[in-house]
């Protein structure tokens, strides 16, 4: 018999007996009953190793009073779980691809950047996104053209692998299309395909698509891209002399900003797009006459288009000239202004509520809402009358698909607008030099799209593509309207 | 001294000659000068002048009383060297006459007065080289040394040192001289000139003499000029003297000084031979604390340590036992337990824009960077957010689920960061990684096993539970499990020259099946457990296994890992090394020059030695074909034999600037680690600007040495410039996996025990180096010269080599009872006070702290109470404070 101290964890157990005549196993159990940790997972440190069941006591040469440690724990044997972790480096190029964060960039072709960032930035656009799916699996309907048909569903299938690659995406496919489609951009010189107006590129390409969409059967809504990108502009035409008025209504895709010497900021820029002279007959009068026409909006699109009228015919060089002057633009767009006093009325009630939901954010007194919130539904009773806006709760914001009724749609946008893209050009002419596309990612962090290679960038690097250098500068601002959730 | 007024003339045997040269015109300028004089001064020459003519006067009663006055004149003057006193510069141009007169002079005592006189005169006139001021020294009557004052002695030294490697190489008799000496040491050693005294010393090679001249008063500067001069001494001269120095502290019982320059020599009779001769209990505990940090083993027997209880207590210390307690009560002192998580480290919110996104599909190599940065911000806490956390309803606990968020082989890595988040703590430690041994998996045993080392490290048990529980796993079937166990063994046992282990590894070194990596790995846990020993067997055992490796084996950068393991058995050994290096140019020419550099690197690592840095110097500026890669070895061992002393080590910085500018692609990617090795721990801002920029650097391997070390030298100080940069880092290279892999293992080593930590192998004022972390280090930067081979592919484990060199940065003070104890001290930065006079100051720019207290490269504490007496005189790691029984309560 000998008596030792056995140290399991923090804890000594003194006085423990050995029976030298029984096999370790014994002493295993005695140490089971004060610990409770099976014999099977004891260790227990002995000379040169550990004790096994069937050793002898006698050739391990334990002394009394010896002190011996013992390992193991009744815990919980860990397991793998059933259903390993996926891990990213295992999964297939295209699920990769969510984790980056971005989508992938887009091959040069040959002087194809005003392509590419055309694409990226359109790309951007959700909603469109899901019109194009729905139009590839519904098929070509009469009213559509063969080669607008098969350029819409080439862009489908150029945002669907754009999606879904990690690695540049070479748009053949698209490229080809949009050739047969519209030669111009299949203009050779020296045996290598020309630069080209990634501004026309922008028009042409949403012009087939709001053809094709448009015709499209399944889509509740006649006009996808209409409804997405058109801006309703009322026109007062006013001639001076004879006192003649008239007005005119039409619909465009995007607001041009011209720069001229007093023009510093887009808005000064958009006001004087918006303001312009002609020389038409008059009937009055008999004669041709300077009408001035002034322009209001008085439909807001979800996504604002603004083109930068950088450039101009230059005659004596004859090539399109590049202004290089610096029009500031901001990161969120207010067009209350611009707009007509119909659509005035109509912004003013979800204007109150989102600047109410900003001052909440910002954590303004409660008191000073709940009064104006007040007000604020009263007007809305007196300005939209019959206007339903009891079915127009469904936020625009979250909605993805949300191609809604025209009515409601203007109920929630509120004249407040958001940059999410921005197509910039680098370069001295329109039809040299290189455009890149500068994109929101949903998860807010900005990425530059150069061709095949997408670079992270920062905010506050994003507006200071305004011009007045070299660098690149922008060329058209796409804007995302900002609704509010009820 | 005063210049010479001679020096310029090169042609100085005729004396008269060489008096007047200086003094062109004598009879124009005396003329001016006698106009100039005062009225005294006017005096005081004619007098002189009288004196000289007296002296050659036949009658010995008037030249004895004209030397008496001259010698009185002299004397009274000598007070001050800042000009050639007034009797000095009048006498000077009768010095011929005199010396003329001297000669002709029968042997008389007059004769040796007159030598005392020439002798002093000499001072000033003799000619350089002719060391006249000895000469009639030796002439003359022999009376008190100090009575001409400080000035004359210094020459007189000065002389005699010339003089003494002239009769050596003559072999002519020194006697005279070293009775001279005596005087002369007895006179600095009284006089607060020791540094004189020791240099006198050194150059007649004659040290011995010191310890009859010592006294209480001087030792304490006598000493800290001899080791600090030993830094600069080549060969065995820096032994002798240390030795010195170890004799004249035990001879005034400054036993923990004794004890240092003991583990300096790596003399375990000296520490015997310390702990046999103090008598102190208490102060033994001391010595304990002290054995412990400098991490070697040390045995306690009947001799050192009478009663059976006192030994095993003092032995518990020597083994560590108390680590883990100690660093956590600076943890809860610092108010630092709260568990982080490798995001709270990232701080990936401070970066807009570029960082990448959250991604929603895990990443393995992201989360096996997750789990070292875990393990590294955690180390030795007990407790974090990832493996440790409470098992909680949720089939097999957290800690499960997070350890199968790893892939494969990163599975190994995961289980053993749990031995590092428990380090030291063996109890626990061990019953936590317990549950993983029965798991089906062979990666998570591995990782058992290899976290069951790391728990040990630096840590010895009596049971021995390392060796108990990885023992049988060492020749198991599968290579991961192996390795894992090989590399515990290796961890735990570092060090300790354990015999039964060495039977155990030689035996797979001897095996020519076993796998490439399983050898390589057993043969470095072979170097650190024999780091420094110059074991015969253990080198055999390695060289043949190196020798049994084919051609193509010879290629793969695992090999490498097996000169590396023999270096480390000769780590710091110098010469010992040679007969080692003789064998290796016998190796393939693949390896050869590999291992020969590296033999050269780790023998001569932490001395310093200059010729060394030179050779390896010019190993590196050769330009080679693209398949050498001996020059890796060779820039680390730049570092490694540098990083001895603070102004070598700034001369290896400038050096390798120079590399980096002129070398080829393979040097440049050893440099960063180079200048990692030289500053670890210490982020110097020259070096962390410099790594900064090659942290961009277009070469990806120079980037990614560049990024590790910049995470090795800001290791344990959460410096807020370098977090800063390598959250730059990772925003910057977000796409590239391995540069970001390597970023975050630097942001991991930048936060090692969220700031408690380092990595920095020297201890004890910087005057101590501690071969196991040395070891482990070197090991890491080694796997690193091959990055993508070793670190980025399945080895990562590698990284854990780096708990070797992990202690904390403490000043931990404990009561008799080895409780903490809370008092008041002053933390600043360390002044170098050698050999200057009085009390100087030791530190600068203090703050009051009461301990525990955190302590930064360069920092020196020292007590803010005369309440308590430190039983150490370095205050740093555990220091025993012992009631002041003078102290008296102010009010």
């Amino acid at each position: 018999m000998l008596t030792v101290s056995v140290k399991w964890q923090k804890e000594v157990f003194p006085n423990v007996e050995i029976d030298t005549s029984q096999p370790p196993y014994v002493f295993k159990c005695q140490l089971y009953d004060l610990t409770g940790v099976p014999p099977e997972r004891q260790k227990i440190m002995v000379k040169g190793g550990l004790l096994k069941d069937d050793s002898d006591w006698k050739t391990l040469g334990v002394k009394q009073g010896q002190k011996l440690m013992m390992m193991g724990t009744a815990d919980e044997i860990v397991k793998a779980p059933e259903k390993g972790p996926v891990f990213m480096e295992d999964l297939p190029e295209e699920e990769q691809v969510v984790a980056l964060g971005h989508s992938a960039g887009l091959f040069n072709l040959g002087n194809t950047c005003y392509m590419n960032s055309t694409v990226q930035c359109l790309h951007s656009v959700p909603e469109l996104k899901s019109a194009l799916v729905k139009y590839s699996q519904s098929g070509r309907s009469n009213d559509v053209d063969q080669s607008s048909h098969m350029l819409t569903v080439a862009t489908s299938d150029l945002f669907n692998d754009l999606d879904k690659s990690v690695k540049p995406v070479a748009p053949m496919q698209f490229w080809m299309l949009l050739r047969k489609k519209y030669p111009q951009f299949g203009q050779l010189h020296n045996g290598s395909f020309m630069q080209q107006d990634a501004e026309e590129c922008w028009t042409q390409l949403l012009y087939t698509l709001s053809q094709s969409l448009g015709s499209s059967t399944i889509s509740e809504n006649p006009d996808t891209v209409k409804a997405l990108f058109g801006i309703d502009i009322v026109s007062r035409i006013h001639c001076q002399e004879s006192g003649e008025e008239s007005s005119e209504a039409e619909s465009i895709y995007s607001l041009k900003c011209h720069i001229s010497q007093e023009v510093n900021h887009l808005l000064e820029g958009l006001k004087h797009g918006l303001k312009s002279e002609l020389e038409k007959a008059s009937p009055s009068l008999g004669r041709s006459a300077i009408y001035v026409k002034e322009s209001r909006i008085n439909g807001l699109p979800r996504y604002l288009t603004i083109q930068f009228v950088r450039f101009f015919w230059k005659r004596e060089s004859n090539q399109k000239a590049k202004i290089l002057r610096k029009v500031d633009y901001p990161l969120e767009l207010d067009i209350y202004d611009l707009c007509s006093d119909d659509l005035r009325k109509k912004l003013e009630a979800p204007r109150k509520k989102l600047r109410d939901e900003e001052g909440k954010k910002l954590g303004l007194k409660a008191s000073e809402k709940s009064s104006s919130s007040k007000d604020n539904d009263v007007k809305m009773m007196d300005a939209e009358g019959s206007t339903s806006n009891g079915s127009g709760e469904s936020s625009i914001a979250t909605s993805q698909d949300g191609v809604t009724a025209d009515a409601d749609k203007d109920t929630h946008l509120t004249g407040v607008y958001d940059l999410v893209a921005v197509l910039t050009h680098k370069g001295r002419s329109a039809d040299s030099g290189h455009y890149v596309a500068w994109v929101k990612q949903e998860n807010g962090k900005w990425i530059e799209y150069d061709d095949d290679n997408p670079i992270p960038q920062r905010e506050e690097d994003i507006t200071k593509l305004s011009g007045g250098g070299d660098w690149h500068m922008a060329y058209i601002c796409m804007y995302k309207a900002r609704g509010f959730s009820m | 001294m005063a210049p010479d007024p001679n020096s310029a003339s090169g042609s100085g045997t005729r004396d008269e000659a060489v008096v007047k040269v200086p003094a062109k015109d004598p009879k124009k300028k005396d003329e001016k000068k006698d106009e100039d004089l005062s009225e005294e001064d006017l005096a005081l020459k004619q007098q002189l002048e009288l004196y000289v003519e007296r002296v050659q006067d036949s009658d010995p009663g008037l030249q004895k009383a004209a030397l008496e006055s001259m010698r009185q004149e002299i004397r009274t003057s000598t007070s001050s060297m800042t000009s050639v006193p007034k009797p000095l510069k009048f006498l000077r141009p009768h010095y011929g006459t005199l010396k003329a007169y001297y000669e002709t002079m029968g042997v008389s005592d007059l004769k040796k007065y007159l030598a005392d006189i020439l002798s002093v005169l000499a001072l000033t006139m003799s000619a350089e080289g002719e060391r006249e001021s000895l000469k009639f020294r030796l002439l003359g009557s022999e009376s008190d040394i100090g009575s001409w004052g400080h000035e004359y002695v210094r020459n007189l030294a000065g002389e005699i040192s010339q003089e003494y490697a002239k009769r050596q190489s003559e072999e002519a008799s020194i006697d005279d001289l070293m009775e001279l000496v005596q005087q002369i040491v007895a006179f600095h050693m009284k006089h607060n000139a020791e540094p004189e005294a020791v240099d006198l010393l050194m150059e007649v090679e004659d040290l011995d003499l010191l310890v009859e001249h010592v006294d209480s008063t001087n030792f304490r500067r006598t000493c800290l000029y001899l080791t600090s001069a030993a830094r600069y001494l080549p060969g065995p001269d820096d032994i002798l003297v240390l030795d010195i120095a170890y004799m004249i502290y035990l001879k005034f019982e400054e036993y923990p000084n004794a004890l240092q320059i003991a583990l300096f020599l790596d003399n375990l009779q000296y520490v015997k031979q310390i702990f046999t001769s103090c008598d102190d209990l208490l102060m033994k505990k001391q010595f304990c604390y002290i054995i412990a940090r400098h991490g070697i083993e040390f045995e306690l027997d009947d001799d050192m340590v009478v009663e059976d209880e006192d030994r095993y207590a003092l032995q518990d210390i020597i083994n560590n036992s108390k680590l883990s307690e100690g660093y956590l009560t600076l943890a809860r002192d610092i108010e630092v337990m709260e568990p982080k998580s490798p995001e709270d480290i990232y701080k990936a919110h401070l970066l807009d824009g570029r960082a990448s996104a959250g991604a929603s599909v895990d990443s393995a190599r992201q989360n096996l960077a997750a789990t070292f940065v875990n393990a590294f911000v955690n180390a030795g806490f007990g407790q974090d957010k990832l493996m440790t956390v409470p098992a909680d309803a949720s089939s097999g606990g957290a800690s499960g689920t997070w350890l199968f968020k790893n892939k494969e082989h990163g599975k190994a890595s995961a289980a053993a960061s749990l031995g590092m988040i428990l380090l030291w703590d063996v109890d626990s430690g061990l019953a936590q990684i317990d549950k993983y041994f029965h798991s089906s998996d062979s990666h998570v045993i591995a990782g058992a096993l290899l976290g069951v080392g790391i728990v040990n490290c630096n840590i010895n048990n009596d049971c021995d539970p390392a060796l108990a529980l990885l023992g049988d796993y060492v020749n198991k079937e599968d290579p991961s499990v192996r390795i894992g166990a090989i590399m515990g063994l290796g961890i735990a046992y570092a060090g300790a020259q354990n015999d039964q282990i060495r039977y155990k590894l030689t035996a797979i070194l001897n095996d020519a099946k076993a796998p490439l990596d399983v050898t390589a790995f057993t043969a470095i846990s072979l170097g650190l457990i024999y780091v420094g020993s110059c074991n015969e067997e253990v080198a055999q055992a390695i060289i043949f296994a190196l020798m049994d490796r084919s051609e193509s084996e010879l290629g793969e950068p695992l090999t490498r890992l097996l000169p590396l393991a023999l270096g480390l058995l000769y780590l710091g050994k110098q010469e010992s090394v040679e007969a080692t290096a003789e064998v290796s140019k016998t190796f393939n020419e693949k390896i050869r020059k590999y291992c020969d550099m590296t033999l050269l690197s780790c023998a001569y690592a932490g001395t310093g030695n200059v010729l060394k840095v030179q050779n390896l110097l010019g190993h590196c500026a050769q330009h080679l074909e693209k398949s050498e890669t001996h020059q890796g070895p060779a820039v680390l061992g730049i570092a490694m034999v540098a990083m001895a002393e603070e102004l070598g080590l700034e001369m290896a910085i400038r050096s390798l600037e120079h590399l980096l500018q002129y070398g080829e692609q393979n040097i440049r990617r050893a440099v960063p680690l180079a200048l990692g090795l030289l500053c670890i721990s210490n982020p110097k801002v020259n070096v962390m600007d410099t790594l900064s920029r090659l942290s961009h650097d277009t070469d990806s391997e120079v980037a990614m040495a560049a990024v590790i070390s910049l995470g090795l030298i800001g290791a344990g100080t959460n410096n807020a410039r370098i977090a800063g940069m390598l959250r730059n880092l990772s925003s910057y290279y977000y796409k590239d996996a391995n540069l970001l892999f390597c970023v975050r293992i630097a942001q991991g080593l930048v936060h090692l025990g969220k700031g408690l930590l380092t990595l920095n192998p020297f201890h004890s004022d910087r005057f101590l180096l501690s071969p196991v972390s040395l070891a482990g280090i070197t090991t890491l930067l080694f796997a690193c010269l091959d990055m993508k081979a070793i670190i980025l592919g399945k080895y990562h484990y590698v990284l854990y080599f780096i708990v070797l060199a992990m202690q904390p940065r403490m000043l931990l003070t404990v009561d008799e009872n080895l409780k903490p104890l809370s008092v008041p001290v002053r933390v600043g930065q360390a002044v170098d006070v050698v050999g200057q006079a009085g009390r100087p100051k030791t530190i600068t720019g203090f703050q009051t702290h009461s301990t525990p207290v955190l302590l930064a490269a360069g920092d020196r504490a020292e007590l803010a109470t005369e309440k308590y007496i430190p039983l150490s005189p370095i205050l740093e790691g555990f220091v025993i404070l012992k009631e002041n029984p003078e102290y008296k309560e102010d009010n």
